[in-house]
């Protein structure tokens, strides 16, 4: 019982959970913004709907919804890669990523009950500055970080059960078994002092880059997986130390001298983020994607709630840090959508629908629109 | 401006937290483990969501599917699947997806004057002939017949 403990509650490098949130989060929300906004078009479409679950049974989600809850966890989600992720806001992506899933058949890639599942451990990560997980020195800060191990042992169930289902069916299952070894045994990594162990860990990642590059069917999913391979076992003080190169900026720019109370700042800090908070969803007008405009604003209404006290209370600049990745999310967002053919996507898929199900009027405008999107 | 401390590690938890911990810990990874069995005694054999039988979206099988509703006159009437649904979801229907065809016959019901509706799909894989019918006014779609393809 005691060896359980120390295996759920023993110590890793604090850099894994730190890059895995960020990567993931961050990687998250170009995947919704760039791959899922243009299947939003069929939602809603017939009036047809079955859900995954059944309390969503009489619910028919319409494209506006779907891409408001694009649009509300991608930003949120980018909005926590950029600065100091927050439990709640977490919370609030985990949930609109499970709902934009969930409420509908229509999405049902495999990996995304998995990304849930991911976002669900992210709740319980240390939430770290960059100054908490890499030190001045070079000895790597260390921690107990249960959400982590638990991330690492969910990655090695989902590989077991592939590796199960395939021995079932006579197909070769070593591979994905060699990616389930290898997570269970990465995690281990940072507190066990075994040469033999540390010099294995390093080799095992070939075992999920190969299984990922083998099956890649959907692009981006292996290059999450891959990414999370790299940084669960990569060597502690590889890192540590490339951590230490890229948040070098981060950590001269976030840090500040500790200030007790309040001062005379706090209530240009207050005004000035919450000027902030009204103004960063007023980017997502130039989007021109049904139900992004709302998903934008709970965005910031989500944010108020991580906010909370430290909004009103705090006389530090942690809130303009906060309104400034919201800021961040919207125009990543905009960019994302302008610049790539997601939106011309969504709309001819959108024509294409009407036009198969004989409305040509919608048919005719959404194509003009497409047409106007065009690259 | 910069501080040279470095912010503690988080905290070890201790006492009862760490009892609630444990346990949360033990339901998430037991469900894990459980859901994917639960294909086994799943109904519906082309329902594998949550199981990781495939880890990347499969394309569809090749099927086709027709749909026909009776009123109560007696009088058959043919009905276009791609005008009334999405193309994704004539996919599921025409894979035989259960809880899809059930939505989907309900759905037919819902139209006036309508007795029965039913739907035949054909698969080019061991699935091969099947023919869904609901009598209206019922919840649950009746298979009535079964054909190998092969």
């Amino acid at each position: 019982m005691k060896q359980l403990g120390q295996y759920w509650f023993g110590e890793v490098a604090l850099a894994r959970p730190y890059f895995l949130v960020r990567f993931v989060l961050g990687l998250l929300a170009f995947d919704l913004w760039l791959n899922m906004i243009p299947e939003g078009a069929k939602y809603a479409a017939g009036a047809f709907n079955v859900a995954h679950f059944p309390m969503f049974e009489d619910f028919v989600p319409s494209s506006g919804f779907y891409l408001g809850v694009l649009a509300f966890t991608g930003v949120l989600a980018l909005s926590q890669a950029l600065y100091r992720p927050h439990p709640i806001a977490i919370t609030f992506v985990a949930a609109g990523y499970t709902l934009g899933w969930s409420c509908s058949l229509l999405d049902a890639a495999p990996h995304h009950y998995l990304i849930s599942l991911y976002l669900l451990c992210f709740i319980f990560f240390p939430m770290l500055s960059a100054r908490a997980a890499f030190s001045r020195s070079d000895q790597a800060p260390l921690g107990s970080a249960w959400a982590y191990v638990l991330f690492c042992v969910t990655t090695a169930i989902m590989y077991f059960y592939v590796a199960a289902w395939a021995a079932s069916e006579g197909r070769a299952y070593w591979l994905p078994m060699a990616c389930c070894v290898g997570f269970l045994v990465a995690s281990l990594q940072d507190r066990v002092s075994l040469p033999a162990l540390k010099v294995a860990v390093a080799p095992l990642v070939a075992a999920p880059i190969t299984f990922h590059v083998i099956e890649r069917s959907e692009t981006w999913f292996s290059a999450c997986m891959i990414g999370i391979a790299l940084i669960v076992f990569a060597p502690t003080q590889a890192i540590h130390g490339l951590g230490q190169i890229l948040t070098r900026p981060a950590r001269s720019l976030f840090e500040e001298q500790a200030v007790e109370g309040l001062d005379e700042r706090a209530s240009g800090v207050f005004y000035l983020s919450l000027l902030g908070l009204v103004a960063a969803p007023m980017l997502s007008m130039l989007v021109d994607l049904p139900g992004v405009k709302t998903g934008c604003t709970l965005t910031a209404i989500a944010m108020l709630f991580v906010m909370g006290r430290q909004l009103y209370l705090t006389p530090r600049f942690r809130p303009i840090w906060r309104v400034a990745s919201l800021f961040g999310g919207c125009l990543a967002l905009w960019l994302s959508v302008t610049a790539s053919t997601a939106r011309f996507e969504y709309y001819d898929n959108a024509a294409l629908d009407a036009e198969a199900r004989g409305d040509s009027e919608a048919a005719l405008e959404l194509r003009e629109k497409a047409e106007r999107y065009a690259r | 401006m910069a501080s040279s401390q470095t912010e503690p590690p988080p905290p070890l938890p201790s006492g009862k937290s760490r009892h609630r911990t444990g346990l949360f810990i033990a339901a998430f990874v037991g469900l894990q483990f459980l859901i994917p069995l639960s294909y086994l005694v799943r109904e519906d054999a082309s329902d594998d969501r949550f199981t990781w039988r495939t880890v990347s979206s499969t394309e569809a099988e090749t099927c086709e599917a027709r749909a026909s509703i009776q009123r109560f006159d007696g009088t058959e009437e043919a009905l276009s699947l791609e005008t009334l649904l999405h193309e994704q979801w004539v996919d599921y229907v025409g894979e035989g997806r259960r809880s899809v065809v059930d939505a989907f016959l309900l759905r037919q019901c819902e139209r006036e004057d309508v007795q029965q509706a039913a739907l035949f799909t054909k698969c080019d894989d061991e699935r091969g002939e099947r023919e869904f019918s609901l009598r209206c006014g019922g919840e649950r779609a009746y298979e009535t017949t079964r054909t190998a393809a092969r």
